[in-house]
């Protein structure tokens, strides 16, 4: 108790109206282990419905395990493993019970690396569809459609849907798999580093959409750009070994952090 | 202070006049040696390449030239009749043919499902310690002399289905219409089948090891992507691993076809050897390799050893038809993809 005590001091910090704000994921008390390495300590932290909370840290702090807790990722792998609660509307989504198909449905990821699976872009979305519903083509159609409207990818694609989703650019293929992860209709998106591998262009692009997308889903992103954070995020959380060492809005996070630390990290003197 | 080992450096790039010619000198002398070696690499490579196509078109060369009198005297008809009498010399591969089209058939339909789920099994659902136990064993299944299959083949094998599988399968098929031909009595326990479920064991472990290392080289990202949307580890490999890997799993089943249609030894225990074509897979019958390696020493007639090189003939074209296939089908499956 007083572990995770100390390490959630700040979410005093966060806005004042945060009474009109929903949980709609909240980490209690989470602890995560690659074999025998902890690498998530009692971390807590609340994801708010309809925000963007973003993830900041150097490398290996634990911001992408925490990111492969949220959907159980993890458990494609053997010895690893969480304790503690991850709720998802109130439900420990930890449970062995969980079933993770479901689960990742309603919980969508965008990697670090653009994922095209191999088939044509139409087919690229459509698959994720099909999993799940039995569409008439002309339905369909529609729906593939709207995801990449969506994404933002519709007018540079519409003429090669036949085309083969890796023939894209960097840039497109990511926008293509925030189109496949948005045609499911999940309720929050996770997103992994998205921009780590785009020219500033496609970053933006990208940027522009985080912020369309936030109105009807909960995201999250991890990110090692600051000012990423600084832009599309509402919340952020700054994770320093393991430990979440602050949480609270963004810009003053951004403006006057509470802990040194984070003060040290957003001034660029260690990471 | 120098360090151990090492001479005293030389500074080439010393004012003294004299010293750069000399290093001038040097290096063009070094710089002609590496030219005369690096020509040498290329013609050594070069080589190495047109040997094979030399191999190649001679051994094509001798098998038309040593078939040609088969082929003059009987012409097409060699390749539909059904008649092998060395006494009236009066030859015709088709059931060589057939018995090597149908036991590779039966090994593929077998192997290739059967592959395929080991190599899923061991990539994608195995606990770590089985992998490797598995794993040798696979491997150690691809190191076993034909020869080995051809006498476990010969005398274990085929009493045991002899006695229980054949007779449990003409029992089942029998009153099925159809079904009823294809496996028609009695039990001889060689024949066509047997050579196909041995077949089938040899070539298992080549589409086994070679999917499971194209399976291997998934990028996990990728995966996770498709778990990611909420997939099973079903629609994992059916959608994301297997059209990834569709150029490694084909070649790896062409490789076992390659071998299934070629393989002699084993075969020739087990077949029958029997220039019949039957409906019933339960028959004996024989293959284009079987034949060769059965009747080669008896060939004492120049008609009969021509017509034995005739059938190698014609199992070399079989074998670059179903090269040519595989090119084909992996030329239809990416534009499919839209690759």
């Amino acid at each position: 108790m007083s572990m995770a005590a100390f390490t959630v001091p700040s979410v005093a910090h966060a806005p004042s109206d945060r009474n009109s704000l929903d949980e709609k994921i909240s980490v209690r008390d989470l602890d995560f282990f690659y074999g025998d390495h902890r690498a998530l300590k009692s971390i807590n932290v609340p994801l708010y419905r309809g925000k963007v909370t973003a993830f900041i840290g150097p490398s290996g702090c634990g911001k992408s395990t925490l990111l492969r807790v949220l959907n159980r990722m993890y458990d494609l792998y053997p010895n690893q493993r969480a304790t503690g609660e991850v709720l998802l509307d109130g439900e420990n989504i930890l449970d062995p019970a969980q079933d993770l198909n479901l689960l990742r449905a309603r919980i969508g990821m965008v990697f670090q690396k653009p994922t095209p699976f191999p088939m044509t872009i139409y087919e690229n979305i459509a698959f994720g569809l099909r999993l799940y519903e039995k569409l008439p083509k002309s339905e369909l159609d529609d729906r593939v459609k709207h995801a990449l409207e969506r994404a933002a990818l519709w007018n540079e694609v519409k003429d090669k849907l036949g085309a083969n989703g890796q023939s894209l650019s960097g840039g497109q293929q990511q926008r293509l798999c925030i189109a496949r992860t948005v045609a499911v209709k999940p309720e929050v998106i996770l997103f992994d580093e998205p921009c780590s591998a785009l020219d500033p262009i496609s970053t933006a692009k990208i940027e522009e959409l985080i912020d369309e997308l936030k109105e009807d889903y909960t995201i999250t992103i991890v990110t090692h750009n600051m000012q990423q954070a600084a832009r599309v995020s509402d919340f952020t959380a700054f994770m320093y070994l393991g430990e979440l060492v602050e949480y609270g809005d963004t810009t003053k996070m951004f403006t006057s952090p509470s802990d040194r630390r984070t003060q040290d990290y957003i001034t660029g003197r260690f990471g | 202070m120098q360090p151990a080992g090492r001479g005293p450096v030389v500074d080439v790039a010393l004012p003294d006049r004299r010293v750069g010619v000399q290093t001038a000198v040097d290096r063009a002398r070094v710089l002609q040696k590496l030219k005369l070696n690096d020509a040498g690499f290329r013609y050594l490579t070069r080589g190495a390449a047109i040997a094979v196509l030399v191999i190649l078109s001679g051994i094509i060369f001798s098998l038309i030239w040593g078939s040609s009198l088969a082929l003059s005297k009987f012409g097409f008809g060699f390749l539909v009749t059904e008649a092998w009498n060395p006494v009236t010399e009066q030859f015709g591969a088709i059931s060589p043919i057939y018995g090597t089209i149908v036991t590779s058939i039966i090994a593929m339909l077998i192997a290739v499902p059967v592959g395929l789920f080991i190599a899923v099994f061991l990539t994608e659902l195995c606990p770590m310690w089985l992998r490797r136990p598995v794993g040798i064993a696979i491997e150690l299944l691809a190191g076993i002399p034909s020869i080995i299959y051809g006498i476990w083949g010969l005398f274990v094998f085929a009493p045991f289905l002899q006695q229980y599988i054949q007779p449990f399968l003409i029992a089942v098929f029998g009153p099925i219409p159809g079904l009823s031909t294809i496996f028609a009595g009695p039990p001889y326990g060689i024949g066509m089948l047997t050579a196909g479920l041995i077949l089938a064991i040899m070539v298992l472990p080549f589409i086994t090891s070679i999917s499971r290392d194209v399976f291997e080289a998934v990028p996990p990202v990728l995966k996770e992507a498709a778990y990611g949307l909420g997939c099973t580890t079903w629609e994992v490999v059916r959608y994301v691993v297997l059209p990834y890997t569709r150029v490694g799993v084909i070649g790896g089943m062409m490789l076992g076809l390659g071998r299934a249609l070629g393989e002699t030894m084993a075969v020739t225990f087990v077949i029958g050897n029997a220039h019949r074509i039957s409906a019933s897979i339960l028959a004996p019958g024989t293959t284009i390799s079987a034949t060769i390696a059965n009747e080669f020493t008896e060939a004492v007639e120049e008609i009969y050893t021509s017509s034995l090189i005739a059938l190698g003939l014609i199992l070399f074209v079989i074998t670059f038809i179903v090269l040519a296939a595989a090119r084909l089908m992996l030329a239809r499956l990416n534009r499919r993809v839209g690759a």
